[in-house]
């Protein structure tokens, strides 16, 4: 006991010291230096750093035909055309005023330009695309704002197309990104906070919220833990989740990753923030709940008995994409006397010429099931559907034939497949088809007991779990009756008058109440 | 959470994993590996030892060629089953036994029928009813029958229709035309208050020229104190179902006085009521039976559009009801003494003290106790059509 503790206060002062050595700062490569009056020297010192840098252009000339004055931009992320237009044009041919700074913003027809000082402001403007403008005798340089850059069209999301509804998506441009928030909510309480992540990557990070009904602590909360983040670069919405969420074992996810406005725009009006990241269409919503995961946008914009309907069919084939095969495993391995008669018989005679026991059957048909579909999903659209041509209907017409699988754990495999697609975010339908293999084996070690055991374990993980403070489960635990018209049920839109109780407490209702339809009554003045 | 932590955690994880797998799953059964039996048998050998026959699914055996791994529509038919059978002193022993005859590993858990043989039924099975109500194997929702003959030969029957014995025997008990008697309903009837027992019967038509033989359901054993004591017929046994609330199903047919024909009705809904009164030493119950029924057939020249007429065959269903009932009671008070209408709980539920008081007396009570059979009719439709235009000069 002894020798174990001061084992562990070793250990645990050498992981210490280690972090010591660790130089956080240390990483910033191009401390910041002020501007001089000379420009040679300030264009020297952008060469400096922009060395060996063949995209970045030094463009001299002359303002009104005496003052030198240098434009640096790099190629491809600024809009050259309207550059030679509004800013050498005026600059070059028409300039006949006193080259000073205040003159030449003038004559520059364009909305943004900044005076910049330090180098870091520079280097941060030119990344962005803006063309900075170097004068001779001005220790500013003046950043002008025409970036533009190639960027894709506004297509609907193929991950998450609806029948009904709007099909924009997210693109891969951030401001891109906040204007369609901003054309969905167009308050001024829409507040988008920006930040920069990424030592090298510099990736712009927007955090957007609705003052008033997101709780400030949520903001706030949300703030800190992106200002911890020390990373390279951020190449996708994923790295942020992995460094923010609160339990970064679980195979749950903790954030949703939506590319739709509209969906975005939704859980802002119910109290949640949302964190734009530039370079991919997939935005970040904070607090998540697992019941929310389930939805699909599509429940509200169908009528609301159908929308209750399908999310009762979602639920049904969760529990199903989960336990299928476990259950399918224990039931014809343990408990054959649970199975009807005439059913029993059938997969018997099935099963006759099977020589692997019915968990290995499930567990190679299953692997089997993920290689296809990894395979497929891998694979350019043509080629895609030859894979899952060869691997539905030959192999698996193939193994039954051979005797190497029964056709029933066929069709248990095949339904357990659709069952995990119906999950309307990927990230849980992948963790609910990873969850069913140890459910398998331990289905196949303990039947129905395994089982349980297994459903109790992910059951009080599920519990513990929280997403920036709020429970996973809520509001079936924390259990919140009000709250459950939008779990068991899709209630019609003039019964939700109020927010989700955890995220929108700080503005609980959504809605005037009574705002129930109906016809004009006939002493109401018709 | 640190490293050292961490690792013990993990390690903890691990070493629990692999304990799991140390229990090999021990209690696994392939289904490759289970003899599925549908129907079991018991019979009396001569040497007074107890048969234990069963009927096997054959998964393996089937005679037509296999379609692509699917098995083929119809080769879930019939001779698809193999009957095998083993001697011992108890159902037990004789199970035991039986095991070391078949290759695959005895499974009572699909085991949906029960027959017992006329012989050993005569000489009384609590101790076989006591081995299926004790194993946690055998279903207690499975059928029980007596057979009249060898509980063997209705075994190696196999009918055309059903994929096996089982099957057609239990969906004739459950179509309540005669008796449907569960395993869990004939242990609670034998060690009931009345001791008395009914169940359903099953005769083999023999062979004829142009027909296999097959088993059907024809009238009911009756059994006092765990021995079968007498056989009702079919008519007796409707009887019989009519006290016990049971009937379902049926068809009536009547011939009322001065009609000149026949009424057929068809049962829709009935229900029976025992009410017992007892007066000192006058023991009595009074049996209410309502029924609905429609009219499906009318042969005679009475016109049902008159209500006159269908008062008057309500009076003749009435009484074909009570005659019935009455045929039943008289064989069963006079005949048996055996209280197989549990008449013995209608009266502890109502006087619970006097019950007590008399219980040991109950096999002289039941013989002398009065019933009045109460029947009430309600003919609630006269079919599609009123006066019939097939049969002239109706009235």
């Amino acid at each position: 006991m002894g020798n174990g503790k001061k084992l562990m206060k070793r250990l645990l002062r050498s992981v210490r010291q280690k972090s010591a050595n660790a130089d956080p700062q240390g990483q910033d490569p191009n401390p910041p230096t002020e501007l001089s009056a000379n420009l040679d020297e300030n264009v020297r010192m952008i060469q400096s750093i922009y060395e060996d840098c063949s995209d970045v252009i030094f463009h001299d000339f002359f303002i009104g035909g005496q003052t030198r004055a240098v434009l640096v931009y790099i190629e491809g992320l600024t809009h050259i055309e309207e550059v030679d237009r509004h800013v050498l044009a005026p600059l070059q041919q028409h300039f006949a005023l006193e080259p000073e700074l205040p003159n030449i913003r003038k004559a520059i027809a364009v909305s943004s330009i900044k005076e910049l000082k330090s180098t870091t402001d520079i280097v941060e403007q030119l990344s962005g695309g803006n063309p900075i403008l170097f004068v001779e005798g001005e220790k500013q340089g003046l950043s002008v704002g025409l970036p533009m850059w190639e960027k894709r069209a506004i297509e609907e999301p193929s991950a998450e197309s609806v029948l009904r509804g709007p099909r924009e998506g997210f693109i891969e441009s951030l401001r891109s990104n906040t204007a369609l928030l901003r054309r969905k909510i167009k308050s001024p309480n829409l507040k988008i906070k920006a930040m920069n992540i990424g030592v090298y990557s510099g990736t712009k990070i927007a955090v957007a919220y609705i003052e008033g009904i997101a709780a400030p602590a949520l903001v706030e909360e949300m703030m800190s833990r992106l200002r911890r983040i020390d990373i390279d670069g951020v190449l996708e919405s994923v790295y942020i989740e992995e460094l923010i969420e609160d339990n970064p074992t679980s195979p749950f996810p903790q954030l949703l990753s939506t590319e739709r406005p509209d969906v975005a725009s939704a859980y802002l009006l119910e109290g949640h923030v949302v964190v734009l990241v530039d370079g991919t269409p997939s935005v970040l919503v904070a607090p998540v709940t697992f019941i929310s995961l389930l939805q699909s946008p599509e429940d509200y914009y169908e009528r609301y008995v159908v929308g209750t309907a399908i999310r009762w069919l979602r639920y049904l084939f969760f529990g199903i994409s989960l336990l299928g095969p476990s259950f399918y495993v224990a039931v014809i391995t343990y408990h054959q006397e649970m199975i009807p008669t005439p059913l029993l018989l059938t997969m018997a005679k099935s099963r006759e010429q099977v020589p692997f026991p019915a968990l290995v059957e499930a567990l190679l048909m299953e692997s089997m099931f993920e290689a296809l579909r990894e395979a497929g999903a891998r694979l350019p659209k043509q080629i895609g559907t030859a894979v899952s041509i060869v691997g539905a209907l030959v192999i698996g017409q193939a193994a039954i034939a051979a005797g190497i699988v029964s056709a029933p754990m066929v069709m248990v495999v095949a339904i357990t497949g659709i069952a995990s697609f119906m999950a309307p975010r990927f990230t849980v339908g992948i963790a609910i088809r990873l969850l069913r293999f140890p459910m398998m084996l331990l289905a196949g070690f303990l039947g129905f007991l395994g089982l349980i055991l297994g459903i109790i374990v992910i059951l009080n993980h599920l519990l513990s779990l929280r997403s920036f403070g709020v429970p996973y489960m809520s509001p079936l635990a924390p259990f919140k009756s009000r709250d459950l018209r939008d779990v068991l049920a899709r209630a019609p839109r003039w019964m939700l008058n109020t927010r989700p109780h955890l995220t929108g407490k700080w503005n609980p209702y959504r809605q005037a109440p009574g705002q129930r339809p109906g016809p004009a009554k006939g002493d109401e003045g018709g | 959470m640190d490293a050292t932590k961490r690792k013990a955690v993990f390690a903890l994880f691990f070493l629990s994993v692999h304990a799991l797998c140390l229990t090999g799953c021990w209690d696994r059964t392939e289904v490759n590996d289970l003899a599925i039996i549908t129907a079991a048998g018991l019979d009396l050998t001569e040497d007074q030892q107890l048969e234990l026959s069963v009927k096997i699914y054959l998964t393996s055996s089937s005679s037509t060629p296999q379609m692509g791994g699917f098995s083929s529509p119809n080769s879930g038919g019939a001779g698809l089953s193999v009957v095998r059978s083993a001697t011992g002193l108890t159902v037990a022993d004789a199970a035991s036994k039986l095991q070391q005859l078949i290759s695959r590993k005895v499974f009572w858990g699909q085991d949906e029928v029960f027959i017992f043989g006329e012989r050993l039924s005569r000489q009384g099975f609590v101790e076989p009813i006591e081995f299926l109500m004790r194993h946690p194997g055998p279903r207690e929702r499975s059928n029980v029958f007596v057979s009249k003959g060898m509980a063997k030969d209705v075994l190696q029957l196999a009918p055309p229709i059903e994929r096996s014995i089982a099957d057609s025997l239990r969906k004739m008990a459950k179509l309540q035309t005669g008796l449907n008697i569960t395993m869990k309903e004939l242990a609670q009837m034998m060690g009931g208050k009345a001791k008395a027992a009914v169940l359903p019967m099953v005769e083999i038509k023999p062979r004829e020229a142009s027909q296999d033989a097959f088993a059907f359901i024809n009238g009911s054993a009756v059994l006092k104190n765990g021995k079968m004591v007498g056989r009702m017929n079919k008519v007796a046994t409707r009887g019989l179902m009519w006290l016990r609330d049971e009937i379902e199903y049926g068809t009536v047919t009547v011939s009322p006085e001065n009609a000149g024909g026949n009424v057929s009705f068809q049962l829709r809904r009935s229900h029976t009521k025992l009410v017992p009164h007892i007066r000192g030493d006058d023991w009595s119950i009074e049996v209410r039976v309502e029924t609905w029924d429609d009219i499906v057939e009318n042969a005679t020249d009475l016109d049902l559009s008159v209500p006159k007429h269908i008062e008057q065959l309500r009076t003749a269903l009435e009484a074909d009801i009570r005659q019935r009932t009455e045929m039943a009671l008289a064989q069963a008070q006079k005949e048996w003494n055996a209280d197989v209408f549990q008449f013995a709980d209608a009266f502890y539920r109502k006087y619970p003290k006097e019950w007590n008081r008399n219980k040991d007396r109950w096999d002289a009570i039941f013989p002398k106790v009065k019933v009045r059979v109460e029947a009430r009719s309600v003919i609630s439709r006269p079919g599609l059509i009123g006066k019939s235009p097939l049969i002239p000069n109706q009235r």
